[in-house]
């Protein structure tokens, strides 16, 4: 079938400025996107730059944009792409400085986040004669997770990044998981200290973008949400995000909703003196408005104690 | 410039874990991995199906060097082997301690399972993504380390050496164009194999034999380049693997009326469940000429690709399938649109795996002082004629820290190489880059079309069956193809991620160790392990139980042989 690419183009040493080239190209009903592109390189155009290594799905190399859908060229068959229109449109992963046409900066992007987790096993010294014994089923999570391909799919997807550039990211964080639940990993309360370093687990927004990106199934969103389950069962609570999960659930728990000015309070750190000073023009524009309830004077509402007991049946079936 | 004690070339298995043996001597030494692409993207991440130890009371180490040596069909030096049989089980416990996600029985301990050749379960494997995680494993171990600089998507063009010494490497970086001279005590080379100088393999695109043809040109010879492995179980078209493993959990593969055809060429009886050494879990080489066989009688399936057969596993069931071989499953069905569990997969042989490479002693050492080579670029030897699936993986390990200690241990005797010296061997090296292809006019040949007649050449005249008349019209065709390849065209000019010049590099390297590979085979007159000849059908120990060396010379190579080390295993007829 005759299939017309529609390649990002961008060249650093001309005017930097971003094109797109053009190239009709016949291929069969097999091949993949990575097939097209060689084939370009090969016959048409050899100025393409795209990255590639394995071809064959195994290592994460030639991550683009296909039809504006982050995937592997070397997987993505064109096939599924051309349903519609004989058209393919290829991009280079959104919100990552390019370098060039189809190749963007990894570094930026990704691997010095990941290295800053410190990814690597802190193992038990006093135990280096032998094997582990170690049950296969924590073996087969940790499997899943370090099936990463570093591919940077989630943190294309990521809906903080963009926002915040310097949020440690989907992938990291994941990177991080992989260690938090090592059962060889000596390291513990260390590690969860990283994580939770700003510009870690307690900026997710949670949107699940994350998992829905990633090709390998690993669920970056709910890894992120284990770590930080594991820091409030470790006591790692005083944090801003941690403290406004905990006053949100106190306060529903106690008057059956939501005492929002308490949340403002708590969320802050009620000994966080300047953090609560930068909430009085707030507070005092609604007060005025009669839009904020004074915090703590709060009335229960109708039903408050059968959901007390819901929070009640839930805190002792978690133990 | 930059300046380190020592330079790894290659961010692979071998490459990581020498680097990490050299980190381990001491904080103080300076160590450079540089490798063309993001060390995890380096094709150790493909190997699938495991990696060969004595893990088990059950197992001993003169049994697996048997087999190994057995295997090799008597071509693998014999201390070498024993010193690989003795370190790998240490080495896959401490991958075990940094983190390797093995695969469990259910007492905990670590898992084997049978591979071919093997006389018992020996194969250690994290699911089938062995060789993922075991580079992921090391390269995490690597960050580790503050004393390791990595230098990713540099491109290294030669070896700078001076004196009869290497002193460092020129390298490109991809990101700016700009070749970088890497001063270092000690250079490790582990860029791996060479497949894609075939046309159908299971190899990357990235492998193209670098390292071989670095050290080939400095002068190092290549020690046995004409056994060359086709894995019996590559799917047609794309050639993607599809691991030993299957056969290991007891796949079969059967011809085109059902038949399971290895019972007809000695391999036999054939049984339900796997039998070591047997049937499906023969060697790679008998397999893939079984295959061959089978296709002259008319038994193989024909299809758009080719001649194939069928690896069935749907016996093994949906279970066994999901938790021992799930990225089978994936492969199948994401490639040949097949669900291993209801159909059987069509497969064929393809090239796998270059038992030969720079030539190197036990300690990853060449004969060019201050060069050392480890994992698949290297050949110490210990596969001999034929690997054994599984062989290679653990090779990289002990041979990877093997030579790791070795050049730290060299390095510390040697003085700081002379910068300025270093500066002017970088700047021939610019000129020649420059005359060769960035600043050369009116070039005519194209670097597919050079490519692709290189690997038909190399199928046609080194591929399972060989003879002389084809051999000798496949190395004509290299040396014109080399002619061809000094007017080769580049119309890309550009300095950054300038990657129609890293193809030519890496045609330029191929087209040395393509020569290697067929005059080596041209030259060996007898058939033992891969290198099968139709002209000389029996091996012959009298005349041919030596290494091939292979030196380049300005008029293609030149052929000399060194004696194979025989320690306790006297060369017996190979049979299954
Ligand atoms: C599909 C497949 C499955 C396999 N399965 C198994 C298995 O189950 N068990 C087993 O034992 N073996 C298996 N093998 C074989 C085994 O994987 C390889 O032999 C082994 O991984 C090679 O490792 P390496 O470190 O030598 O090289 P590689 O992993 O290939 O690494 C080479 C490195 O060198 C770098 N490099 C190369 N040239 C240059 C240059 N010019 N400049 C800079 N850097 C350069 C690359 O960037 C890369 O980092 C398999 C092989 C394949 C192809
Ligand atoms: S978690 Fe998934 S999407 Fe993110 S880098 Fe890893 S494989 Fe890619």
């Amino acid at each position: 079938m005759q299939i017309t690419f529609k390649v990002y183009r961008k060249d650093p040493e001309k005017d930097g400025k971003p094109g797109r080239s053009n190239y009709s190209v016949e291929l069969d009903e097999e091949a993949t996107v990575l097939d097209g592109l060689l084939k370009i390189r090969d016959e048409m155009d050899d100025t393409l730059a795209f990255r590639a290594s394995c071809a064959r799905g195994y290592c994460g190399e030639c991550t683009m944009r296909v039809n504006y859908k982050a995937c592997f060229a070397c997987t993505a068959k064109v096939s599924a792409f051309t349903k519609k229109s004989p058209e393919i449109l290829l991009d280079p992963l959104r919100n990552i400085p390019v370098i060039k046409d189809l190749v963007f900066d990894w570094d930026a992007f990704m691997w010095n986040k990941i290295t800053a987790v410190k990814p690597w096993l802190e193992p038990d010294e006093s135990s280096t004669n032998g094997e582990n014994l170690l049950p296969d089923s924590t073996m087969a999570d940790l499997r899943k997770v370090m099936s990463c391909y570093y591919c940077g799919l989630c943190d294309e997807g990521c809906t903080v990044l963009p926002v915040d550039f310097d949020f440690l990211g989907p992938a990291a964080l994941t990177k991080a998981y992989r260690f938090v639940f090592d059962p060889r990993d000596k390291a513990g309360r260390e590690r969860l200290k990283i994580a939770e370093k700003p510009k870690g687990i307690w900026d997710c927004v949670h949107c699940f973008e994350a998992s829905e990106h990633c090709p390998r199934g690993i669920a970056p969103t709910e890894r992120i949400i284990s770590i930080r389950d594991k820091a409030f069962k470790v006591g790692i609570t005083n944090e801003k995000v941690a403290r406004h999960h905990t006053s949100f659930a106190a306060s529903v728990k106690e008057s059956g909703w939501l005492d929002e000015g308490r949340l403002a309070l708590e969320s802050e750190g009620l000994t966080n003196i300047k953090g609560l000073m930068k909430l009085l023009p707030t507070a005092a524009r609604a007060m005025a408005r009669g839009k904020a309830p004074i915090p703590y004077l709060h009335p229960k509402r109708p039903g408050a104690e059968q959901i007390k007991k819901i929070f009640e049946k839930g805190e002792r079936e978690k133990k | 410039m930059f300046t380190h004690d020592i330079i790894l070339i290659g961010g692979g298995g071998a490459g990581l874990r020498a680097a990490i043996a050299a980190a381990e001597q001491s904080s103080k030494l300076s160590i450079a991995v540089v490798s063309k692409v993001y060390p995890m993207r380096s094709h150790t991440v493909s190997a699938e199906g495991g990696t060969a130890a004595v893990m088990r009371d059950t197992d001993s180490l003169d049994l697996h060097a048997k087999d190994t040596i057995f295997g090799a069909d008597f071509m693998a030096d014999q201390d070498a082997v024993e010193v690989f049989i003795k370190e790998a089980p240490g080495e896959l416990i401490q991958l075990e301690h940094w983190g390797c996600p093995w695969s469990r029985d259910a007492d905990g301990r670590v898992s084997v399972r049978a591979f071919g050749g093997m006389s018992v379960d020996r194969t250690c494997f994290a699911a089938d993504k062995t060789g993922f995680h075991m580079l992921h494993a090391l390269f995490q171990t690597s960050q580790k380390y503050d004393n390791i600089a990595r230098y990713d998507e540099f491109y290294v063009t030669s070896l700078l050496a001076d004196d009869g010494k290497v002193r460092g490497v020129a390298a490109i970086n991809i990101y700016n164009g700009r070749l970088e001279a890497i001063a270092g005590k000690a250079v490790i080379l582990c860029t791996g194999g060479g497949g894609r100088i075939f046309p159908f393999t299971t190899n990357a695109a990235i492998k193209t034999g670098d390292g071989m043809a670095m050290a080939y040109r400095a002068g190092v010879p290549l020690k046995d380049m004409e056994f060359v492995q086709y894995h019996p179980t590559g799917l047609p078209g794309t050639g993607i693997l599809i691991t030993e493993g299957s056969r290991g959990e007891g796949g079969w593969l059967k011809n085109k009326d059902g038949y399971r055809y290895l019972q007809d060429y000695g391999l036999g009886p054939p049984t339900d469940t796997p039998v070591h050494r047997k049937m499906e879990l023969g060697p790679r080489d008998i397999l893939s000429r079984c295959h061959m066989q089978e296709y002259a009688k008319g038994r193989t399936f024909e299809g758009p690709y080719g001649h194939y057969v069928h690896l069935d596993l749907r016996h093994l069931g949906e279970e066994v399938i999901n938790k021992k071989l799930p990225f089978v499953r994936e492969l199948a069905s994401k490639y040949v649109g097949i669900d291993p569990v209801y159909e059987p997969i069509p497969v064929r042989p393809v090239v796998h795996y270059m038992m030969g490479g720079v030539h190197t002693d036990m300690n990853g050492s060449a004969p060019l002082e201050g060069l050392y080579a480890a994992g698949e670029t290297a050949c110490v030897s210990i596969n001999g004629a034929n690997r054994l699936g599984s062989n290679s993986l653990t090779e990289c390990l002990v041979f990877g820290a093997r030579a790791g200690r070795a050049a730290v241990q060299y390095a510390a005797a040697q003085g700081a190489p002379s910068s300025q010296r270093l500066e002017a061997l970088a700047r021939d090296e610019q000129q020649r880059l420059d005359r060769q292809f960035l600043r050369k006019e009116g070039g005519k040949e194209k670097i597919a079309v050079i490519r692709e007649e290189m690997q038909k050449a190399m199928e046609d005249g080194a591929g399972i069956y060989r003879k002389e008349e084809d051999m000798k019209r496949t190395c004509q065709l290299l040396r014109e193809l080399r002619e061809r390849f000094s007017n080769i065209a580049i119309e890309d000019r550009g300095d950054v991620f300038n990657t129609q010049l890293t193809a030519a590099l890496e045609l330029d390297f191929m087209l040395d160790v393509a020569e290697a590979v067929a005059h080596s085979a041209l030259n060996r007159k007898e058939s033992r392990g891969s290198h099968t000849r139709t002209d000389f059908p029996k091996r012959d120990d009298e005349n041919f139980l030596k290494h091939t060396l292979a030196h380049r010379t300005p008029d293609g190579p030149r052929i000399d042989y060194l004696p194979v080390t025989i320690t306790r295993w006297q060369p017996e007829e190979r049979k299954y």
